[in-house]
């Protein structure tokens, strides 16, 4: 099995052996690869084997590109147990596919370290080919650029453990502080599927302010259930109003009927003008009416006609002609038309 | 590699715009015999104003500038054989579930909530959403003020 081989190789650091379980070995060596940084702390074993020189590690490193297939072995034998090292843990969880392997949320940027996440599910491991070390330098500055965002996968472990498997690949280059995952085939592939994610990740964040209620609850699945509820209620609330207006309707005669037959022609233009209307419509609904006056040279009163049907308190009373002369003044100021919408209250 | 966009838009037209386009739906719909004659049942009548009120959402919205609103409208249009006409369509449509994979966000229930939200990938899937829910809060404000208004009567 490979273990042997990469004991054999590891000799040289003189540290394996010294660990207490094969397990640990094993992490090891998957964690070596991740393992840029080398910090002289404390702990366990491993420390040690981080001490090692730069070169060494990165040698280990190469030697060790054939860990793919480690992984297997690391799977058998289960948990890890490294309850000295948290500082290791961490950096190992950050790094390590092991950790986004394991369905443990938090674990999958890996700040909290936890033991059991550990474990490779090799599935992952074994999918990727060796590593691209090529790639790796171009996806080194990439990963460089994003280390600020780590947090933002404590978010999606849950909901991407299957997928996720993290994106870049770890540079074999020392002293480069990148969060590497063992992730997908490719580089490209697997920063595209990021991006991917965090671009997801950011509307529903969007989507978690519009809909009420929503910021408290953690987790993505539920906060897609409110989602839908919400959806669900406004649907439902169209359809009830809808019901009601049927109801409420035809007891009211619509004077709007007769003003708006005549602007309909100009405003059916204007519906299927496209954008230029919409973005007339949100700011100046009056001066879209004017220019509509402008183009058909129509009678000022059918103009000022949702307004007109929208000020009348009561929608069957005949006040037209009322209104009728108070269209100078509504041309002249459209704001002063809002002030007179008191009833509707729009 | 995908790149992220960085303003999602997600304006929405103000109050007037929906009042306007959807008491302009229900005066056509008054001005169709069938509609105001009393052998047309409550139910159909109901489903009339339903369909009257969405697509005037989706035309107060933005038109055919929205994937929703141009589903919705294309819906509509077909049920009264008409065609819908496409204005200055921003983006031409995604060839989507090839580059959709499922990821563990799957949010199928979603897909049949929203109009057109079959053909549409996650992420534009949420961007809809969000402009859907306002424009259909926006919807529903200008109907109850219409009920308040005509049943205060």
């Amino acid at each position: 099995m490979d273990l042997s081989g990469r004991f054999g190789v590891r000799s040289g650091g003189g540290l394996l052996f010294r660990e207490e379980t094969a397990l640990e070995s094993l992490h090891l060596g998957g964690g070596d690869e991740f393992r840029q940084m080398v910090p002289p702390e404390n702990g366990g074993g491993f420390t040690a084997l981080l001490e090692l020189p730069p070169t060494q590690a990165v040698e280990l490193l190469h030697s060790s590109s054939s860990s793919s297939s480690q992984a297997t072995s690391l799977h058998t034998l289960g948990v890890l147990a490294f309850p000295s090292n948290s500082v290791l843990m961490e950096r190992a969880a950050r790094f390590s596919v092991i950790a986004t392997e394991n369905q443990q949320t938090g674990n999958v940027s890996g700040e909290t370290p936890t033991t059991t996440s550990s474990v490779p599910s090799n599935e992952h491991i074994k999918t990727e080919p060796a590593e691209t070390e090529t790639s790796d330098q171009a996806a080194v500055e990439k990963q460089n650029n994003r280390c600020g965002k780590r947090k933002d996968f404590d978010k999606k472990a849950k909901g991407s453990s299957k997928k996720n498997k993290s994106s870049e690949e770890n540079e074999k280059l020392p002293y480069v502080h990148v969060r590497a995952r063992r992730g997908q085939a490719t580089d490209s592939h697997s920063l595209a599927e990021r991006a991917r994610r965090e671009k997801i990740n950011a509307r529903m964040k969007l989507l978690q302010e519009l809909v009420p209620g929503c910021d408290k609850i953690q987790g993505t699945a539920l906060v897609l259930d409110e989602i839908i509820n919400h959806v669900q209620s406004l649907q439902r609330q169209v359809e009830m109003l809808s019901m009601r207006l049927a109801s409420v309707n035809p007891r009211i005669d619509f004077n709007l009927d007769t003003i708006l037959s005549s602007e309909n022609g100009s405003l059916m233009d204007g519906n299927f003008n496209g954008a230029a209307m919409q973005l007339a419509w949100p700011h100046q609904v009056m001066e879209t009416e004017q220019s509509y006056h402008h183009r058909q040279l129509q009678q000022p009163p059918p103009q000022q006609w949702p307004f007109d049907g929208l000020n009348q308190p009561v929608w069957g009373r005949e006040e037209d002609q009322d209104h009728g002369n108070d269209h100078n003044s509504l041309m002249v100021g459209s704001a002063s038309l809002h002030p007179n919408q008191v009833k509707m209250e729009l | 590699m995908a790149s992220a966009d960085k303003p999602i838009n997600t304006d929405v037209p103000e109050k007037d715009v929906f009042a306007l386009h959807f008491l302009q739906s229900l005066s056509n719909l008054r001005r169709q015999n069938a509609f105001n004659s009393p052998d047309d049942t409550t139910n159909n009548r109901v489903k009339k104003i339903k369909k009257a009120a969405y697509v005037s959402m989706a035309r107060a919205a933005g038109g055919t500038n929205r994937l929703w609103s141009r589903a919705l409208l294309r819906r509509a249009a077909k049920e009264n054989n008409k065609v819908v006409i496409f204005s200055r369509r921003k983006k031409r449509v995604t060839w989507l579930r090839r580059s959709n994979r499922r990821d563990p966000v799957d949010a199928e229930r979603l897909r049949n909530l929203l109009p057109g939200g079959g053909a549409m990938e996650t992420s534009k899937l949420m961007e809809e959403t969000a402009h859907y829910i306002k424009c259909l809060s926006m919807q529903v404000k200008v109907m109850q003020c219409l009920v308040d208004g005509l049943s205060a009567k």
